[in-house]
């Protein structure tokens, strides 16, 4: 348990650093093309890796298996994406962060409690702890 | 409205990480980010192309920063990966939790050539609360 929970805790961390990268490339290439760098480079890489990998056979005949709506999940991260962008025009970066933060813990609570079942009191109660320290964090550094 | 919009934003990236979680069951973790990738690049170049009406360039800026690619591979696959062990909102409170601290380091040495920005003591407790919920998690 411990170990996953660092390494959910160290993928964090890195995503500070692949924000910092993807801002400069914003930068260089603008904010849409900036971005899709990301996407590019990242699928040809996945693909690599997924030739490349023991799991290849395997994959194919699951992928049929697997009901449709769950391939969904890149279109949802990009909606979000391009929602997050245009909407920063019109609020404050504070504001626009809690409100994410507030839909992704509502929204994943929602889901674990019915897709993963996994939510147990103490369990309920971390994340209540966690999400408090993060929003009042928030506040300190926003003020 | 706007406002709704960015909660909305928040929600279908929680769907996301569930998705994936679940998803890389089947396709394998590097399949998950082949095809969360795949799909969100061509969206995005359509995108691209008809709402925002600009031309569609991936070259012109310094190597280094193409790691971003390699960036995006590893965190959605991590990510899968955790989610379907320790479900989407625990994935979510220890990431944010993560992107906290290492910000602040970031921040407070002026690394990547940010503006040098001191660790403030008002954080501590803050951070001492997040702590506390971790080592719940850690119980649970």
């Amino acid at each position: 348990m411990f170990l996953i929970i660092l390494i959910a805790f160290l993928y964090g961390c890195a995503t500070v650093i692949s924000k910092m990268i993807n801002y400069r490339a914003a930068q260089e290439l603008g904010t849409w093309n900036g971005s899709l760098v990301n996407y590019v480079v990242a699928s040809i890489l996945a693909l690599i890796l997924l030739i490349f990998s023991p799991y290849l056979r395997t994959d194919l005949q699951a992928c049929t298996r697997v009901p449709v709506w769950l391939y969904a999940g890149g279109t949802f991260g990009v909606i979000a994406f391009v929602l997050s962008i245009i909407t920063l025009r019109r609020m404050k970066v504070f504001q626009s962060t809690i409100l994410l933060l507030a839909g992704q813990l509502l929204a994943g609570i929602l889901f674990d409690v019915i897709i993963f079942q996994n939510v147990t009191w103490i369990r309920f109660a971390g994340i209540l702890l966690v999400s408090a320290g993060i929003f009042w964090d928030k506040k300190v550094t926003a003020a | 409205m706007y406002s709704f919009l960015v909660l909305l934003a928040g929600i279908l990236q929680s769907a996301m990480m569930s998705f994936n979680g679940l998803l890389a069951e089947s396709v394998s973790l590097w399949g998950v980010s082949l095809v969360v990738h795949a799909s969100g690049g061509i969206l995005l170049i359509l995108y691209i192309l008809l709402a925002v009406r600009k031309k569609v360039t991936l070259r012109g800026m310094p190597w280094y920063l193409y790691s971003a690619g390699f960036f995006g591979v590893l965190l959605v696959s991590v990510s899968s990966w955790c989610v379907g062990i320790l479900g989407a909102a625990v994935t979510t409170c220890l990431s944010v939790a993560g992107q906290l601290c290492m910000s602040a380091v970031i921040d407070h040495y002026g690394m990547f050539h940010v503006p040098k920005v001191p660790f403030s003591p008002k954080r501590i407790p803050c951070f001492l609360m997040i702590l506390a919920g971790i080592l719940l998690l850690n119980l649970s």
